[in-house]
């Protein structure tokens, strides 16, 4: 029976290791969701350091939600780390980043696919990482992921995702 | 007095229990920074009045630095009518304000920051209240705590304040502990449409201080309202009310007026 189980997880392994090798490259669209902030003044502080980011074609606002939605020129090589770097100077933080990726895929090893969901939408990820969600829903996760290496190691450029 | 001091706390903690709050105060500052880049000029008037009736007008012109997301930079000037003679530059202070933890989540944050002022101020000093900030030449270091929750904010700054003792005047208690209470409340708009709509916030602060080695207190007031045009600007409106003190101060009441302006990303 152990055998069976040991046989499952390095089964279950391969998969996340496959699937992250088929993670993409170009972001063109970024939906994020600061936290910490409640006004109006504060959310144009995110916005103009958003705005700064080169490659950034134009970016919608929800005041009442404090979610920024960012269009990208399809020449850019953004990571999410450039958008929550923006967020951190404004003097907020990111509580959700979701990221739409073109069509067109190409292999990218820092880029880890860790949950899947069926019926998922195409090319549409959260980021699980840490200082891209909430404390408080970090803790969570670093439990439920404790086993993936990756995501308890917290480098900078690996960026863990979620299917939406 | 410290009885009616607690007494006052416990009140605008119940008051404000289950209510959520704005933290960009009139008299005291949040543990929140300006922008990493970004440039603040600001305007403070006050029109206080002496117990003759005449009017003292104050000038602070303020420069704020936002160096990095944690850390700003205040310089200050101080100009004032108490001198015969029209307005006089009297002295000038240099603020350093450092955030030092933050717990934040969708619609709130908890923060804590320290800071330092240093003032230098050729004015003439007839009061045993302190005030490096306009008044007297001295050190200032304090602790700020700010919680924000959707709506509405609190803030509590504790500080501690030594004055130098090459003023003209008679100092006989010169370490002082200030301590201040504010609340703020979004009132307008109750739904956000755009960055261009003017925000209006009420406010009250209570400040007080103790002359240390002394049993020498003041407890003011301090109501205030608050539009932010066009999510740049900040005009400011309040009236500073002394609710009680035992120690000589010159012109304790009297109205404030401030404009703000922030220029975004200036150094990128």
């Amino acid at each position: 029976m152990k055998h069976i189980q040991k046989n499952i997880k390095i089964g279950a392994f391969a998969i996340i290791m496959l699937v992250s090798n088929q993670a993409i490259a170009q972001i063109n669209k970024v939906e994020i969701r600061a936290t910490g902030l409640t006004c109006a003044m504060c959310s144009n502080a995110i916005y103009k350091q958003l705005e700064t980011i080169t490659f950034v074609d134009s970016i919608h606002t929800d005041l009442n939600t404090n979610t920024f939605t960012l269009f990208l020129n399809n020449q850019n090589k953004l990571s999410p780390k450039d958008f929550k770097d923006k967020v951190e100077k404004a003097g907020f933080f990111v509580g959700s980043m979701i990221l739409h990726y073109a069509s067109t895929f190409s292999v990218n090893a820092n880029y880890i696919i860790i949950a899947q969901k069926t019926n998922a939408i195409n090319n549409t990820y959260k980021v699980l990482d840490k200082g891209y969600v909430t404390a408080k829903e970090y803790k969570k996760l670093a439990k439920k992921y404790k086993k993936i290496i990756t995501y308890t190691a917290n480098k900078e450029t690996d960026f863990h995702l979620s299917e939406l | 007095m410290r009885k009616t001091i607690i007494g006052c706390i416990i009140f605008l903690g119940n008051i404000t229990q289950g209510l959520y709050a704005q933290e960009l105060f009139v008299l005291t500052e949040p543990a929140s920074n300006m922008p990493k880049g970004s440039i603040g000029i600001r305007s403070m008037n006050s029109m206080m009045f002496q117990k003759n009736g005449k009017l003292n007008y104050h000038q602070m012109p303020e420069l704020m630095w936002g160096i990095h997301q944690k850390w700003m930079l205040h310089i200050q000037s101080f100009a004032s009518s108490r001198q015969n003679g029209g307005l006089v530059h009297e002295g000038f202070s240099i603020y350093n304000k450092f955030r030092f933890l933050s717990i934040d989540d969708f619609n709130s944050h908890f923060r804590l920051a320290a800071y330092h002022r240093i003032s230098l101020n050729n004015a003439e000093i007839h009061q045993e209240e302190i005030e490096t900030m306009g008044l007297n030449s001295g050190n200032e270091i304090g602790l700020i705590a700010t919680q924000l929750i959707n709506k509405n904010a609190l803030n509590f700054t504790t500080s501690f304040e030594q004055i130098f003792s090459s003023q003209k005047n008679a100092i006989l208690f010169n370490k002082g502990l200030n301590y201040t209470l504010s609340y703020g409340r979004l009132i307008y708009p109750k739904k956000y449409t755009h960055f261009k709509q003017t925000n209006i916030n009420l406010m009250v602060e209570l400040l007080g201080q103790n002359l240390l080695g002394s049993e020498k207190n003041f407890l003011d007031i301090a109501p205030s309202i608050q539009f932010i045009i066009n999510s740049q600007m900040r005009i400011d409106i309040a009236y500073r009310a002394a609710l009680y003190s035992n120690m000589s101060r010159t012109a304790p009441n009297g109205a404030i007026l401030k404009f703000e302006y922030t220029f975004f990303n200036l150094k990128k």
